[in-house]
């Protein structure tokens, strides 16, 4: 047993092992920092296949980005203890499961018997290492052969951001579970009675006017407070809640609200 | 000449096309004028045409179009007059005019009156084409014709529902016996390759003799069903629901002597085969017999000539079946006078009685219709064979032909008819015109028909009397030379029969003058006998010839003749009932049981199928992610068992 | 189990990749089937590494690249879907969201 098979045994079954711990975890952030552990694993392995800079990237895009954006998901999302591990759907489980096995042991028994065909490529360590280092390849080779297909996951990226904040943009105004309606920014809360209150006293909403800014800033201080002014929407704020009229013709910039 | 041959049929289907597109609001009362004129336009033309004929030997023929061009089966539409063509066109035509005249008299301010005119006139075209053709398809193609006239006019008082039962009984009946006729005439043209008559008759000689016989016998099946005889007979006394005038012109003169036609067109076929004659004979004897009997009971005017009908054709048919060729159609000749002139008459006594038909309710017309009796009086003896009258010179010819075709039985039993028919007819003539009044003349006014009716009356006595003496001498009368050519063989042809089976052809037909005239002098005699009991009977009311004590003396015997020998109830019980059994058994457990039950099950087991695949569609993702990962299971999986070597 | 083949990285591959798709057929949690799918991606890309790493290729590496920069997107995409989700059903359970079924 070589070294490296060794280190590549270790990270391998650690990773399994979280790999499966994701999925069976009861609690979704177990989940979470289970996928974490694996992609810290698998990064370790793509350092093993040579390939470092993916390594690097998978730790700063996987987990860093994606696996917060989940985390933080998570934490908005009102989560119920689904009934799934009462006893739900035992059946869908089970074939699950059963399909699952027979799937792995026909791609096992593809792997084991395959035959490699066609010649292997120029980059083993030496011309790696000849022409600079793994990044500098995979810089030539994206900038080269593959500059459409960078441009084209750029405008992806783009277009997955636009998708994004139209995604998050305030609904109509809709009547809630609460029976309250709401046109604000917030990304919403199911049930706005769990808001904790605050402490009463203070005054429902305060609007802060600073020199260098242009409308003020509705700052809302309880629930009761909600409003349907949006919070770009200058500095006129309706004291009893629920009562204003959405402001119509009024934008950022308008001169009437100023 | 023979161009003008198209003119003869045209004109009455013109008349009924005209009639059926504008009678009804247009021309109305105009109809009969335009149908009846159209039809007198046939007969001239039909009259220079015999004229033609009478000076010459040589047949005419006028050919309009092609109807079948279908490689070796070509049908033409052909128009053929030969001698025995136009014999049947001055028929078909002058009672059939006479009939149109009197009609318009006897229908007068009826509401369907332009319906009438416009069948009537399409069944004289369907007529004219039948005796026209020159071939066997275009002859059975007015065969229906004539069969779908005489249903429509059966049925022309369709609010009756007897009448339309009458109606669908007369077609149906007819098709029975069409199925013979179809497959003889298919049969024909299997052995000889062609339907044309001058083609299928030269090849008869090579074909078969016992295919011959089946031909004959079954083109004779179809004159069973068209000239009621024995076991077809039942549609033609009930077909007298229809307007007297469709009883004188289709079930006397013209229809039911078609099947005659047919089978007097197809002698070179009939006289190779002695077996299909022989059958020809019995049935039309034992029908002749039957039906005389049967009009011996009936109380119904009409009925008892429609009868009388039944038995004449049985006499026309037992003719053709011993070989009196000429005979035959002599009798169809006259009996179309006589018998129209009979139907004409009772129609006017029915007129005059106000549409009154039981003979008990009649008697003593005599004073209140003069020439609707003389002219009855003079059909009714020309029927019974009286000398001189026409039907004496026919009948007798047709006794004289079975005695020479040594049919002894054959000519006994028709002697026997005979004297049924001049009993029944005397019968008629005593009980309604003689005696005393058996109804109320001060409720029924019995009066003389309109001289629309009366004088196709009195037209036709006239023939009805004199038209026997185209036929005299007997067997050398100007009919009898003059249709000989119709039925003589040429010698190849004659010699090639008379090797199949000794026979003698019609020109051979000689007899001694000695017995003609006994057999002459006994039919007479019978006849005699027939007019002398029913004189006893009806007139003196001799207490020997009570017909009311004779009836209660043969008791069983009289009930099972007046019910028309049980035809009819045989018929229902053994055929009409068991089939509307199958068709209810068909209707409520094939129809409605099996396919629509089938139908049914389909839509009932795709539902049901549905509600239980629906449950696939659970609406639950993670089911339809298992389907996805199922299929790539089986899909890898195949590809390991069929396309790689892991288990090859 | 001697020299390190590209068969080790294959399997793992695959067990991994069972892993993630026994989460998404058997989780009911939208998130945690979310997290199974994002396990999915990266078996497959150790399988692209392993294979590139094995025919001394570059272009393995790439794609992981391209499937790393693409997964990104997809995660914005499918966590924004996941959150107006669950505003308009006010649940995380894909159980109770059965709207496609008759």
């Amino acid at each position: 047993m070589t070294p490296e098979v060794l280190v590549f045994d270790i990270l391998a079954v650690i990773a399994v092992i979280a790999g499966i711990g994701v999925v069976v975890s009861r609690n979704p952030v177990h989940s979470a920092v289970a996928l974490v552990v694996t992609f810290v694993n698998l990064a370790g392995i793509f350092v093993m296949l040579r390939a470092e800079f993916l390594a690097a990237v998978q730790i700063i895009v996987y987990t860093g980005a994606i696996l917060v954006l989940v985390l933080f998901v998570i934490m908005l999302v009102d989560m119920d203890d689904l009934p799934e591990f009462h006893g739900g759907a035992p059946l869908q489980r089970l074939s699950a499961i059963v399909i699952g096995l027979i799937l792995l042991g026909e791609v096992a028994a593809a792997v084991l018997t395959r035959t490699v065909v066609g010649q292997p490529g120029p980059w083993n360590e030496e011309t790696i290492a000849a022409a600079g280092g793994n990044v500098q390849v995979l810089g030539q080779f994206l900038y080269s052969g593959y500059v459409l297909p960078i441009q084209a996951m750029a405008i992806v990226l783009l277009v997955g951001t636009i998708g994004a904040l139209v995604m998050a943009r305030p609904d109509e105004p809709t009547t809630r579970a609460g029976g309250r309606t709401t046109g604000t920014i917030s990304l919403g809360h199911s049930r706005g009675a769990d808001l904790v209150a605050l402490p009463s006293g203070a005054p429902p909403a305060r609007v802060i006017h600073r020199e260098d800014m242009r409308d003020g800033l509705v700052m809302v201080t309880s629930a009761d407070a909600y409003t349907e002014h949006a919070a770009w929407a200058g500095t006129d704020v309706p004291s009893e809640p629920g009562a204003a009229e959405y402001p119509t013709g009024a934008g950022i910039g308008s001169e009437e609200n100023r | 000449m023979k161009d003008l041959l198209f003119l003869i049929p045209l004109l009455p289907l013109l008349a009924a096309v005209i009639n059926s597109l504008f009678g009804r609001w247009l021309l109305r009362d105009l109809a009969g004028p335009i149908a009846t004129v159209s039809v007198i336009g046939s007969w001239v033309v039909s009259l220079l045409v015999f004229i033609d004929q009478l000076g010459s030997d040589q047949p005419l023929t006028q050919h309009l179009y092609t109807w079948i061009p279908a490689g070796d089966f070509q049908i033409p539409v052909t128009l053929h007059v030969d001698h025995l063509t136009a014999v049947m066109l001055m028929v078909v035509t002058t009672v059939g005019s006479l009939v149109h005249i009197y009609s318009n008299g006897y229908l007068a301010g009826d509401t369907g009156f332009y319906r009438f005119f416009t069948y009537l006139p399409l069944f004289i075209f369907s007529m004219l084409i039948l005796v026209l053709a020159n071939n066997y398809l275009l002859l059975f193609f007015a065969w229906e014709g004539v069969g779908l006239c005489s249903y429509l006019l059966i049925g022309y008082y369709f609010k009756r529902t007897s009448a339309t039962k009458a109606a669908n009984k007369a077609f149906i009946v007819n098709r029975i016996g069409d199925v013979g006729f179809g497959i003889g005439i298919m049969l024909i043209f299997v052995k000889t390759g062609s339907m044309v008559f001058s083609e299928v008759f030269a090849q008869i000689p090579s074909v078969a003799g016992s295919t011959v016989t089946l031909i004959g016998i079954l083109l004779f099946i179809g004159a069973t069903g068209k000239s009621a005889q024995l076991p077809l007979f039942v549609w033609l006394p009930d077909a007298m629901e229809g307007p007297t005038p469709v009883s004188a012109l289709i079930h006397a003169a013209t229809m039911v002597t078609a099947g005659i036609y047919m089978i007097a067109r197809s002698f070179p076929i009939y006289i190779a085969t002695d077996d299909a004659r022989l059958i020809i004979s019995i049935v039309g004897v034992a029908t002749a017999f039957m039906a005389g009997t049967i009009a011996v009971t009936q109380f119904d005017i009409k009925r008892v000539i429609a009868y009388s009908t039944v038995s004449q054709l049985g006499f026309m048919a037992f003719a053709l079946g011993v070989g009196a060729w000429i005979p035959a159609i002599f009798h169809l000749v006259t009996h179309a006078f006589f018998k129209g002139l009979l139907f004409l008459g009772s129609g006017s006594v029915i007129h005059g009685m106000h549409e009154e038909q039981d003979m008990r309710r009649m008697g003593g017309l005599k004073k209140y219709m003069p020439i609707t009796y003389w002219t009855f009086l003079i059909a009714a003896a020309a029927n019974a064979g009286l000398i001189p009258l026409a039907g004496f010179w026919s009948k007798d010819e047709i006794i004289v032909g079975a005695w020479i075709d040594h049919s002894y039985i054959i000519m006994v039993v028709g002697l026997i008819a005979a004297f049924f028919t001049s009993l029944y007819m005397f019968r008629v003539v005593f009980l309604t015109f003689h005696g005393k009044e058996r109804f109320d003349p001060n409720v029924i006014h019995p009066h003389e028909s309109p001289r629309l009716m009366t004088i196709p009356l009195i037209l036709l006595a006239i023939p009805a009397a004199v038209i026997g003496f185209i036929g005299f001498p007997p067997e050398d009368g100007w009919i009898h030379r003059f249709l000989s050519p119709n039925f003589t063989l040429d010698g190849a042809h004659e010699a090639a029969i008379a090797s199949l089976n000794a026979v003698e052809g019609a020109a051979e037909h000689h007899v001694s003058l000695a017995t003609t005239l006994t057999l002459g002098g006994i039919s007479t005699l019978i006849a005699l006998a027939g007019l002398w009991i029913t004189y006893m009977a009806y007139i003196k009311k001799s207490p020997a010839f009570d017909p009311n004590m004779w009836a209660a003396r043969f008791g069983g015997l009289y009930t099972f003749v007046s019910r028309k020998w049980m035809f009819d109830e045989l018929y229902e019980n053994l055929i009409v009932h068991p089939l509307y059994l199958f068709s209810v058994f068909l209707w409520r457990i094939v129809d409605a049981g099996i396919i629509d039950g089938a139908v049914n099950g389909v839509a009932g087991v795709v539902g049901f199928t549905s509600g239980r695949l629906r449950r696939v569609q659970t609406g639950f993702v993670a089911n339809y992610a298992l389907a996805i990962a199922l299929g790539a299971v089986v899909i890898v999986g195949a590809y390991f068992v069929f396309a790689s070597n892991l288990f090859s | 189990m001697g020299e390190l083949t590209a068969t080790h990285f294959l399997l793992l591959s695959a067990a991994l990749f069972i892993t993630g798709m026994m989460g998404v057929l058997t989780r009911r949690n939208v998130l945690v089937i979310f997290m199974s799918v994002e396990l999915m991606v990266n078996a497959v890309n150790v399988s692209f590494v392993g294979f590139a790493w094995e025919q001394n290729s570059m272009i393995g590496q790439t794609f992981a690249l391209f499937v790393i920069g693409i997964a990104a997107a997809e995660a914005v995409l499918g966590l924004g879907i996941v959150m107006a989700l669950s505003r308009r059903a006010d649940t995380v359970d894909v159980a109770e969201v059965t709207e496609l079924r008759d």
